[in-house]
């Protein structure tokens, strides 16, 4: 898991202190001084890019400094001014400096591929980059080595084994390993630049541009080198002058990703106006992340997201995890692409203007977690009270129904078989029995009916519109099986609804809707009675509510006085 | 004509008093079983003419035993419960037996009616 703190990283103040960017600024220094007593060749434009230039890349190691990801390329951005500068000491009038100069006269080359392959983070991208860049200080380092030994120009005291002609050589092949390392550059930097997305692309984009750029002035340079056998100083300073346009891009990149975060600002004061319900969107827009996900902590240490579902912060390595913080107190973490830590001030400036929805938005994503839990509780109650309803209902015809059936077939029996005397009292008791078992019978239903449960809710409310002593119509269809816990609020709704009709409507006829709409099931009972009913709190059906809310469903009762009353329950049923 | 019956019932007390009002009107209790397997067992041992059987049983249900017989062209089968016929909807036309009696109306005129 990579996690970052949300601090402001120290300013200009500590960079300045760092060595290695101030060897090349007192380097550009002493040449500026010694340059006055300089050889009579010294091109002043020349130097004065040159100075320039190292400045350029000075300047840009000290924005590098800003980002923690970045810091390690201010050494490569450093030792490019200084690589530029020592170039010139070929205008010095000693020779040793002069040789010098000379060794390290494309070395800054090397160094800019070496910056632009390891760029952000310090580490080749990948191997044919590891490859390249050895091979540019190869072709650097190594070819200028060689040419001092061959070269044999009186001012170079290396010139061990002076042969001009193999010097040419030597130069043409350093030139034709330089076109093709650039040509790799290209292909590298632009694989590159496809690969990268969000913030990295934005932070990155810039950079690679320029040093694609930088190219065709490099090649031309050096196809002068290979078809003429020496660099044409016109050439080489227009090379060495479209170098600049790398530290530029990492200077546009800041500067874009700068813009970015002014936006975001906009963005999140916009939050503070509009409703939080699509806090992660808004978030993920303005950080340029459409990955990015909101976390909130609970004091359990479980995360949820603005819905209040669990959700589990993502270990390893390829998503980034960020808390944000207020009053030292954890209030919401962001999941999101790793790029965006390569613009904390970004995520800073949405964590100070988002703070506050941030925090409305944990609150209200904690009371959805709770209701959600409720909720779950409150099916689990009623799931239960259903299965305890239908063990009862067992009980009850497995035993006292079951005895009292026998008692009343056993004294039908005997007053069948005694006399006129004693089968009338026999029979009076058996009709006791009879009515006993019906109340029985009638209790159990009530209590878990058993049709519902073998046959489904279409059978079962017919059933009871046949027992309902009024015409009932049963109409439409549910088509297979649905749950158990809503098959029974529906029954139950139905069967109360009838109740009521019969008990309070004085209605000449009722009819049953049932009718499923994909995840839907919507009961829908109707009476011409009277109308005026309410849904008083003690009623049968107010006590039905609690089941059907249980499921997620709406209740509504419709009765104007004189017009009937409509009772109609949608309940959700899974797909 | 019918005369053997088989009565199916896991309700001892029940069968017992079942047996005596058949008996009372001339049938022949040919034998009584307490569940499905028990049922099928005995009417291939038995052969009876007509079955009186409980809707509810422990190891299953009447409906498939009254089905299965209808199915081998096997005996008359009449269904009883304490429960209505109400509480079972289609299904007692539905498995083929010759009709539904709750058990606290069982008579042998009521039996007699459905199976001659």
């Amino acid at each position: 898991m990579t996690a970052s703190t949300l601090v402001a990283f120290p300013h200009t103040g500590s960079a300045l202190r760092d060595p290695v960017l101030v060897l090349p600024v007192v380097v550009a220094a002493g040449l500026g001084v010694g340059w006055l007593g300089a050889d009579a060749e010294a091109s002043g434009p020349r130097f004065a890019i040159d100075v320039a230039l190292a400045w350029g890349f000075v300047g840009t190691s000290l924005l590098a400094l800003g980002r923690a990801r970045w810091r390690r390329t201010r050494i490569l951005l450093g030792a490019s001014a200084f690589a530029l500068l020592a170039a010139d000491l070929r205008w010095a009038r000693s020779d040793g400096l002069w040789t010098l100069g000379f060794l390290l006269e494309a070395l800054w080359l090397a160094l800019l591929v070496h910056f632009v392959l390891t760029f952000p983070e310090g580490r080749p991208w990948s191997r044919l980059a590891r490859v390249a860049i050895a091979g540019a200080y190869g072709a650097t380092l190594g070819g200028q080595a060689i040419g001092a030994l061959l070269d044999p120009r009186p001012r170079d005291v290396l010139s061990f084994a002076a042969n001009q002609r193999l010097a040419d050589a030597v130069d043409r092949v350093q030139g034709s390993l330089g076109v093709a390392l650039s040509l790799v550059v290209v292909l590298l930097v632009v694989r590159r630049l496809l690969l990268l997305q969000g913030a990295a692309r934005r932070a990155q984009a810039p950079l690679l541009a320029a040093a694609v750029l930088t190219v065709p002035a490099t090649v031309l340079w050096l196809v002068w080198v290979i078809a003429t056998g020496e660099s044409d100083p016109t050439f080489e300073t227009i090379a060495r002058g479209t170098a600049l346009l790398v530290p530029l891009g990492l200077v546009a990149g800041v500067t874009w990703s700068r813009l970015r975060q002014t936006e975001a600002s906009q963005l999140v004061v916009e939050l503070q106006t509009e409703g939080a319900g699509s806090l992660r969107e808004r978030l993920a827009r303005a950080l340029g992340d459409p990955t990015l996900d909101v976390a909130y902590p609970l004091d359990d240490g479980r995360y949820i997201d603005a819905a209040g579902q669990p959700l589990e912060l993502p270990q390893g390595t390829n998503r980034a995890v960020t808390p944000l913080t207020a009053r030292g107190e954890e209030v919401a973490v962001l999941v999101h692409d790793p790029a965006l830590l390569d613009e904390p001030e970004l995520v800073e400036s949405v964590r100070a203007t988002a703070g506050l929805v941030l925090e409305n938005e944990r609150l209200a994503a904690e009371v959805r977690s709770q209701l959600a839990e409720v909720r779950a509780s409150r099916a689990r109650i009623v799931a239960a009270t259903d299965a305890e309803r239908r063990r009862i209902e067992r009980n009850l015809h497995d035993g006292a129904q079951q005895r009292l059936v026998t008692l009343s077939v056993a004294l039908g029996l005997e007053a069948s078989r005694s006399g006129a005397a004693t089968s009338g009292t026999l029979s009076r008791a058996q009709d006791e029995v009879e009515e006993a078992i019906a109340e029985l019978r009638e209790l159990a239903r009530g209590i878990h009916p058993t049709l519902l449960r073998d046959e489904g809710l279409e059978a079962a409310v017919e059933a009871l519109a046949r027992r309902t002593p009024l015409p009932v119509t049963v109409d439409g269809s549910v088509g297979e099986r649905l749950p158990d816990a809503v098959e029974l609020a529906a029954y139950f709704l139905v069967s109360e609804a009838l109740t009521n009709v019969v008990k309070h409507a004085a209605a000449s006829e009722a009819t049953v809707r049932l009718e499923r709409e994909a995840a839907m099931l919507r009961v829908v009972v109707a009476d011409d009675g009277r109308g005026g009913a309410r849904l008083a709190a003690d009623s049968g059906l107010a006590g039905l509510r609690d089941r059907l809310e249980a499921l997620g469903a709406t209740l509504e009762v419709v009765s104007d006085p004189g017009a009937g009353t409509s009772i109609s329950a949608e309940i959700p049923c899974g797909s | 004509m019918v005369k053997r019956v088989l009565i199916v019932d896991d309700h001892e007390p029940f069968r017992a008093v079942a047996r005596q009002l058949l008996e009372d009107a001339g049938y022949v209790v040919a034998g009584e079983a307490a569940d499905v397997a028990e049922a099928l067992a005995a009417v291939a041992a038995d052969s009876p003419d007509a079955v009186l059987l409980d809707v509810q049983l422990p190891d299953h249900d009447g409906f498939s035993v009254a089905t299965a017989l209808k199915a081998a062209g096997g005996p008359a089968v009449v269904l009883i419960s304490s429960r209505d016929a109400d509480d079972y909807g289609r299904r007692i036309e539905a498995c083929g037996a010759r009709g539904f009696i709750p058990k606290s109306k069982l008579s042998a005129a009521a039996f007699a009616a459905l199976v001659e």
